[in-house]
């Protein structure tokens, strides 16, 4: 369990780390946190000739309001994100997700870009940010900046829209609203664990009745899945318990998980079910309905 | 008279140990640095069964900083060949015939096929990569069914089928009576899972051979060195006086660090090989994937009962997989067929065995590796009490025995003077508030939550009451001890602890009955230069075989010690006072030396008669004494959320009687331990297997799961006053009781709180999944891998 020989680079500005993965390209990995990637190193799954230290990069430390939105810098580590007053303030989702993450010791050194970046389907971040319809901002030397929905950043198990020369730079997310509940719940074998399942629930309430609904599984295909019929069914009707267990079964029922060890496609299946349930009624309440 | 202060025995003083581990001052395996030291890596089998058909190696030796790269081949011919620490657990039946290094074939995922020695490990990975081995697959051999198929391919060809073993049936007492006698008969098919020791350090051995000297020095993490010593110096043809092995901290090993393993024996070999020392750290994937595994066994199970609840006989088939190289799974059998009766009035038991071979990790010794026995049986009461629609609780006290009355002894023979079974149930249940649990449950049931209340109970043999062929596992236990010249006890012992604080418990003892402070008793372990000869420390022999050898070597030594202040002191022997590390003479107090003195005094020409040795030392033996039973019964209760599957503790308590305490503070310790293992076991810990590749699903931590902090409730724990069989040492082994019986607890509360759904539970693992597939949830999904 020792990595095959590779380079190292700390880059001191963004600009120097732009320039960096340019011209290393595929061969290249940003290591940003290293919470994922220094285990898939050991195991030697992951072969890079280079690590490009994104840690000593200022740019990208920072949380911010600005202009209506929380932004978040990509290497702004978990464990911050978690302490931050103004994630606590303006994105109450965040978080909500952000303490499921392993534990305080993985969240210390593991950042919210790198968590995104990586895109393991069962982690929590990516299914947040797609609740969140946050987006993602990625930067290259020669290109630029651009914007990328969290919708369609995930593009399969471990995989992003970046390019090779691109880096994930920040994550902007809108403010919550009032009258908007939000719940993270999962099921995992151990407090700390990946999730078996997980489920993302905001909604918007007014007079008793679910106005916008957003509603994110992790674990269960190889992106985050977002349930839209659900969503359609919970806001088509005053929110009943009857109401709430229809789009917990549309929702179970549209999975199709892949099995492991720890639980096969029928046991994620089911429990998908039970944590729209659990997520939905949690946010709703906080939203400041009793269902 | 002899006026003690303070008695260390009984209290829990705080560790000796604990300074130095805590502070992370401890020595381990991984801290050994040698002149010149090298690294070892292996290159492993990524197939399950699979003929070799050739290795190359040119590739590997070519890479700077590669030292040496031996073959399979290339390493028998610097060997003796044999079975190596197979051999201890052989049980004596035939092994099979097996090289260090695979050879000619591949029998496990992990199988080392090839050893790389470099400058760093880093290297000698880099190199194991380049090494090419052609495999020719072969049919896997995974399951139970697979194993008896008598087409299937034998894994060891010199074997002929992969029945490593069968036991023809044996019968005690009248068993055809006691099912004919029968209202009915209870049956259940019984499965343990597979699951594994996983200390926080892994195995690791650092070897150097001295060409001038012939002496082959050894560093290993190893539960006894001289059973390590024995080994090696037969696996290397070196003469046994001139190998040392030496033992420091060991981060754990529940009884998998026996003897010389055959990654050991490779790295020794190659250590004399190369001329400069070799070190191997075993790493998690290897230790989780080669290192052993444990625990895979099946019951046919048929209890003979009445209405009433009274088992009258058992008739049990049991299937042990012993996985691919012989290890501890031979020989299991007989000792679960022999203390599978427990505590209870069951008169009549019919037990055979068969052994099987498969393509998985070889069947290790993890604490207390004859467990089934507790947990079939303990699983089959609670199916029997279902069955008859009694209390579980009300069918342990109708069959338990009570003290004194009889049956004496199981019916497999072993006698039970002293048993606390039924004590440690009344006080478990009272513990617990049995009554009120069973009101509280029903009000919960009616708002749809899950309460379950389990009980089990077992005893343990740490060292059993005396038998006519004497002691516990391993025979007698020899100490060897000495007044040194500035006054301090040492005392030596083969017993090597990796965990269980014999520097702190051992020296309790000898220090109450020598008569010094604590502080002043030194416990030397680890050396074989030093130690005397042993088996090392497995079967819960530590604290009563080397606790009551340090209380007799004690007494010797003061006996000695009395002898020489007689002279010194020119009085009787009878007067001679040892007190507080003080040697007087009674009723005149100004005639006293410190022990110090009395070292030196002895050593001074002239002092001492001539037919008078100055040297105060002594070598003891112990054999068990009258012994006795280790025991106790354990409840719990659990909650189980029958939406998800996930099973959360409310309580765990405990009644336990493991003899007279010597410090209650690291008895608790060791209960802790074991339950949370236990608990492992059943929600979390599963060594899983591909049934049609045979590939190993759980190498890492993330699939391989272990209880955290998190998992484990607070303990309650209650210490039963013990039944004294011997004059003086009473102490009895506890190492192993937690892990014994938190399986069964667990399960039956589990069941317990299922019981609405009329879930039965057959096996030992009960993942959320499983508990789902229980309950009627979910469909169980036959693809999946068990």
């Amino acid at each position: 369990m020792k990595p095959a020989p590779f380079e190292y680079r700390a880059p001191e500005s963004l600009d120097e780390a732009l320039a960096l993965v340019e011209e290393l390209g595929e061969d290249a990995r940003p290591l940003a946190g290293g919470q994922s990637l220094i285990p898939l190193l050991s195991f030697r799954l992951a072969r890079p000739t280079c690590l490009v230290d994104l840690a000593g990069v200022p740019e990208l430390q920072s949380i911010r309001i600005d202009d209506g939105r929380l932004v978040i810098g990509a290497m702004v580590r978990e464990r911050e994100a978690e302490r931050d007053a103004k994630v606590e303030a303006s994105a109450p989702l965040l978080a909500c997700a952000l303490p499921l993450i392993g534990h305080p010791a993985i969240r210390s050194r593991g950042t919210i870009g790198g968590s995104l970046a990586h895109s393991d389907p069962a982690a929590e971040l990516p299914a947040a940010a797609v609740a969140l319809e946050a987006e993602l901002i990625a930067r290259s030397r020669t290109r630029g900046e651009r914007t990328i929905p969290a919708a369609d950043f995930f593009t399969g198990f471990l995989s992003t829209a970046l390019e090779p020369d691109e880096l994930l730079t920040e994550i902007r997310i809108m403010r919550q609203s009032p009258g908007t509940g939000c719940a993270f719940e999962e099921v995992a074998r151990r407090h700390g664990d990946f999730a078996m399942v997980g489920a993302a629930a905001m909604v918007r309430v007014e007079d008793d009745r679910i106005t916008e609904a957003r509603l994110v599984l992790t674990g269960v295909s190889d992106v985050p899945v977002r349930a839209l019929d659900a969503e359609a069914t919970l806001t088509a009707a005053p929110f009943t318990d009857e109401v709430l267990a229809e789009a917990a079964e549309q929702t179970a029922g549209s999975l199709s998980p892949a099995s492991d060890i720890h639980g096969s496609s029928a046991y994620r299946r089911h429990v998908a079910g039970v944590l729209v349930r659990r997520a939905v009624r949690a946010a709703t309440q906080r939203a400041g309905v009793a269902a | 008279m002899s006026i003690i202060a303070q008695r260390y025995t009984g209290s829990s003083i705080k560790r000796s140990e604990d300074l130095r581990i805590l502070t992370g001052s401890g020595h381990y395996i991984d801290d050994v640095r040698l002149p010149g030291m090298l690294h070892a890596a292996f290159v492993r089998s990524p197939f399950a069964h699979a003929r070799i058909s050739s290795v190359e190696v040119s590739a590997a030796r070519e890479v700077p900083g590669v030292v040496a790269v031996l073959t399979g081949a290339e390493l028998e011919a610097l060997i003796v060949p044999g079975p190596g620490a197979a051999g201890i657990f052989s049980g004596g039946i035939t092994l099979p015939s097996f090289s260090q290094l695979a050879t000619d074939k591949v029998r496990l995922v992990g199988d080392p096929v090839v050893l790389v020695v470099a400058e760093s490990r880093y290297v000698a990975e880099d190199a194991c990569e380049l090494v090419e081995v052609d495999y020719e697959e072969l049919p896997s051999v995974i399951t139970e069914q697979q194993a008896l198929d008598p087409d299937g391919p034998p894994i060891f060809e010199d074997l002929g089928s992969n029945v490593l073993n069968r036991t023809e049936i044996a019968t005690f007492g009248d068993v055809e009576g006691a099912f004919a006698r029968a209202d009915r008969v209870v049956s259940a098919h019984l499965r343990q899972h597979r699951h594994q020791n996983v200390p926080m350090e892994g195995r690791g051995i650092a070897c150097s051979y001295d060409p001038e000297s012939g002496e082959l020095t050894v560093y290993s993490a190893n539960q006894g060195v001289q059973t390590a010593r024995r080994l090696l110096a037969q696996a290397l043809d070196v003469p046994i006086e001139k190998v040392r092995v030496l033992s420091d901290d060991i981060g754990g090993s529940f009884g998998l660090k026996m003897g010389a393993s055959r990654e050991e024996i490779a790295v020794a070999a190659a250590a004399r090989h190369v001329g400069r020392p070799v070190r191997w750290i075993e790493d998690r994937t290897e230790n989780l994937t080669a290192s052993g595994q444990a625990r895979e066994e099946s019951f046919d199970v048929e209890a003979a009962v009445t209405n009433e609840g009274d088992i009258l006989g058992l008739r049990v088939k049991m299937t042990i997989d012993t996985g691919a190289y012989p290890g501890m799974g031979g020989m299991l059998p007989r000792m679960v067929q022999n203390m599978l009766p427990g505590p209870y009035r069951i008169g009549a038991l019919s037990f055979e065995s068969t052994a099987i071979i498969t393509n998985k990790a070889t069947y290790v010794a993890y604490r207390g590796p004859w467990a089934s026995e507790t947990w079939v049986r303990e699983r089959t009461i609670d199916l029997i009490a279902k069955e008859l629609g009694l209390e579980p609780l009300a069918v342990r006290l109708r069959n338990v025995v009570t003290r004194g009355e009889p049956p004496l002894a199981m019916v497999t023979g072993r006698s039970l003077a002293g048993v606390t079974a039924r004590e440690s149930l009344e006080r478990v249940s009272a513990m617990v508030d049995f009554g009120a649990f069973r009101e509280r449950q029903a009000e919960a049931r009616a708002q749809g939550r899950y309460l379950g209340l389990g009980l089990a109970t077992y005893i343990e043999a740490a060292p059993g009451p005396r038998q006519p062929q004497g002691g516990g596992i391993g025979g007698p236990e020899q100490i060897r001890m000495r007044l040194e010249d500035d006054g301090t006890v040492s005392v030596f012992t083969a017993q090597m602890p990796h965990g269980q604080s014999h520097q702190t418990t051992f020296a309790q003892v000898a220090a109450d009955e020598f008569g010094v402070p604590f502080e002043q008793v030194r416990v030397v372990v680890g050396d074989s230069s030093q130690v005397p000869q042993g088996f090392g420390t497995g079967g819960s022999r530590a604290a009563v075989m080397a606790g009551g050898a340090s209380l007799h070597g004690a007494r010797a030594l003061k006996k000695r010690v009395q002898e020489v202040g007689s002279h010194l002191f020119e009085a009787a022997v009878e007067d001679m006072l040892i007190s507080d590390g003080v040697l007087s003479v009674q009723g005149v107090p100004a005639r006293a030396m410190s022990l110090a003195e009395v070292a030196k005094a002895a050593h001074e020409p002239g002092r001492l008669p001539e037919d008078v040795s100055g040297d105060i030392e002594v070598t003891t033996a112990f054999d068990g004494g009258e012994g006795g039973w280790s025991g106790g019964s354990h409840a719990a209760i659990v909650e189980v959320d029958t939406e998800t599957g996930l099973v959360r503790i409310e309580r765990y308590l405990v009644a336990e009687d493991c003899g007279a305490l010597i410090n209650p503070a690291i008895v608790e310790g060791q209960v802790r331990g074991g339950v949370a293992q236990g608990i492992g076991a059943v929600l979390l810990e599963r060594s899983a297997y591909d049934p049609e590749s045979g590939q190993f699903l759980a190498s890492t931590f993330m699939d391989y799961l272990l209880p955290t902090a998190w998992e484990i409730p607070r303990l309650e724990i209650e210490h039963l006053e013990t039944v004294p069989l011997d004059a003086d040492v009473n102490f009895r082994g506890v190492g192993e009781g937690g892990m014994i019986i938190a399986p069964p607890t667990l399960c039956n509360a589990i069941e317990d709180a299922l019981a609405p759904f009329a879930a039965r539970v057959t096996e030992q693992h009960l993942p959320p999944n499983r508990i789902l597939e229980l309950i009627g949830a979910i469909l169980s999904d036959a693809g999946e891998p068990r």
